[in-house]
């Protein structure tokens, strides 16, 4: 944090020694600036619109604020929104890993393991995950008992498909088997952006092909992949309140359970609606960091500033003392 | 299926009992002979689909030679360099690093591909300088020359990060051991790659018209670096158009047309006094 600051100044000082040197210069062009009135006439216009947007919510009474205050830090919507992110964080990580397998799969010599790629893609993709989710959650209804063992052959493990498989197994499956369908595409396209050169590079080096992928190809593939992931998941977050269809009771089911006793429907979605825009927030800022970190090295300029430190060059440009002009 | 077929036309281009017991001879009863042989290639082709990049290129280049490939564009040079490490299949004839084969193993007459496992153990030995530097864009410069020889042949890190700072220190990047790639300029690009391949102790260089990318200030540079390696007695295939670094420095020159090597000796011969029309008007023009 101090570095932070102490390097935030020094910027500062940068450019006010630049602004000042600018002012000494006696070539410096002196001109009237361009007038922007359209942009006059624009903020006014939003201006307008923003102070009538605040004013219905604050004037109109059936937004009903305090019972948003009373159920927005409630145990029953914290549950909920706890179930969410879980149910996120897990469909993310099933997507993600599976998605770079499917993604290898898919660009495989080997035709069957390629088609095998392509053909999971075409379902998982080409059908609402809404109707994946009551599918697994109905999975018993097509094998009413799973079991482990050899195909054909002898079963080490077996056991009841509805034991087996919880609404909240099925809403992990559903949503992480598509997912893994996107996020292929998603590494796929990462992949086939990174210069052949650089296979090139590391097969000469005595790579073999997962190491070169491990090491040299994915971790180039990133800066294009992390981009969509972050908008991946932060579009899971959303999506997941489908899982209400199977009774599991997130963000979005834990609300609805208290609206349908109280009738208090609007406040309790506004409820719903501040921790998801919440939740994304966070997921947005943790995106830019998580982009800057992937992207080193390949910036030419000097790294971007995070809003963080911006923010901080601002407040200490604003207070900066004048006695460093002569 | 093509692999019988490469196989077959392996075995109609040479005679396959006859070579195997020639480098056989070489190898083993007359040793003092002269500088074991590095590079050997017999009537190498390669062929995509109807047309042939390579058509029969013979070749031999002794430890601690330079042999500078020298030719217009699209003769087959860079394509000849990549069989070497066989990122290129060859599609006829026979090509050997080291007295092994490249991409096969031999038992009676027969062929059987390698494993890629194989390749990959003969190519770290290999080292090669390709024209746009192909460093890793995501490592730092010595990120780029530690990690073949520690991920590859596991080479401890204390030991290997020290000679990848001996070895920028040679090519005088020492003090952007901590730069990424993208901030510095081709010139130190190359350098770097350079660095990288030396690391993994290669008894062989590749290098594909290393300053062929680069400002023309900077090509020099390269050629002294090069020319360093040359004297320490690195064995190096160099394909180029730098024609007065090949007079200076190479052993032996060959100058390719079509896929063909039209001419080929010592830079004396073939740049002063080519014996081929196709060679003479090259040279004029380049020169």
């Amino acid at each position: 944090m101090s570095t932070d600051a102490r390097a935030a100044s020094r910027e500062a000082v940068a450019s006010q020694e630049a602004a000042t040197s600018q002012a000494v210069d006696p070539d410096a062009i002196i001109a009237v600036p361009v007038r922007h009135p359209g942009r006059w006439a624009a903020s006014v216009v939003l201006a307008v619109l923003l102070a009538m947007a605040v004013h219905s919510l604050v004037a109109n009474p059936r937004f009903q604020w305090h019972v948003v205050g009373q159920y927005l830090f409630s145990e029953q919507v914290l549950r909920g929104l706890w179930t969410t992110l879980y149910l996120t964080a897990i469909a993310m990580v099933i997507g993600v890993v599976l998605g770079v397998v499917l993604a290898i799969m898919r660009m495989s010599p080997n035709p069957l393991v390629a088609g095998s790629g392509w053909l999971y893609i075409s379902v998982f993709r080409g059908t609402p995950v809404l109707v994946q989710l009551i599918f697994w959650n109905f999975i018993a209804a097509i094998y009413p008992r799973l079991s482990l063992g050899v195909p054909f052959g002898p079963e080490f493990v077996s056991g009841n498909a509805n034991d087996l498989v919880k609404p909240i197994t099925a809403a992990i499956l559903g949503l992480g088997l598509n997912e893994a369908a996107y996020m292929a595409e998603i590494v796929r396209a990462g992949i086939l952006s990174v210069d052949p050169g650089q296979h090139e590079a590391a097969t000469a080096l005595g790579m073999n092909r997962m190491l070169a992928m491990r090491r040299i190809i994915l971790p180039q593939a990133m800066r294009i992949i992390i981009p969509p992931t972050g908008n991946e998941t932060i579009s899971m977050l959303k999506t997941s309140s489908l899982v209400s269809v199977i009774a599991i009771t997130d963000l979005l089911y834990s609300v609805q359970i208290v609206y349908s006793r109280t009738y208090q429907t609007i406040p309790l979605l506004i409820v719903a609606s501040l921790w998801y825009l919440a939740a994304t927030s966070v997921l947005t800022v943790g995106q830019f960091y998580l982009e800057r970190w992937v992207g080193r090295g390949h910036n030419h300029h000097r790294t971007e500033s995070s809003p963080w430190r911006r923010y901080l060059a601002l407040l200490v440009s604003l207070r900066a003392p004048k006695e460093r002009t002569p | 299926m093509t692999d019988v077929a490469d196989v077959a036309d392996v075995a109609d281009a040479a005679d396959v009992a006859d070579v195997a017991d020639v480098a056989a001879t070489i190898d083993l009863t007359k040793p003092a002979a002269g500088p074991a042989e590095i590079v050997r290639a017999e009537k190498v082709k390669v062929r995509f689909g109807r047309t042939d990049v390579l058509c029969g290129i013979d070749l031999t280049v002794r430890a601690g030679e330079v042999c500078c490939l020298i030719g217009p564009s699209g003769s087959g040079k860079t394509t000849f360099l990549r069989c070497v490490n066989h990122l290129q299949r060859i599609s006829a004839g026979r090509l050997w690093v080291s007295g092994e084969l490249v991409g096969y193993r031999q038992r009676g007459e027969r062929l059987y591909e390698l494993k890629e496992s194989e390749v990959a153990r003969r190519r770290a030995g290999i080292g090669m300088v390709f024209q746009r530097f192909n460093l890793f864009p995501h490592l730092t410069v010595l990120g780029n020359v530690v990690e073949a020889p520690i991920r590859v042949r596991r080479e401890p890190k204390a030991e290997v990060r020290e000679r990848a700072m001996d070895l920028l220190g040679r090519v005088g990047m020492a003090s952007f051991a901590d730069a990424y790639p993208g901030r510095l300029s081709g010139g130190q690009q190359q350098r770097v790659a350079i660095a990288r391949a030396l690391a993994m102790r290669p008894e062989l260089m590749l290098f594909d018209e290393p300053t062929s990318a680069l400002d023309p200030e900077l090509v020099g540079d390269i050629l002294d670096i090069m020319r360093g390696l040359a004297a320490d007695g690195m064995t190096m295939l160099v394909v180029t158009h730098e024609i007065g670094f090949a007079r200076d420095v190479a052993d032996q020159i060959v100058f390719m047309d079509g896929g063909a090597v039209v001419e080929h000796g010592p830079p004396a011969a073939v740049l002063d006094d080519p014996s081929h029309e196709r060679t003479r008007s090259f040279l004029s023009k380049v020169r």
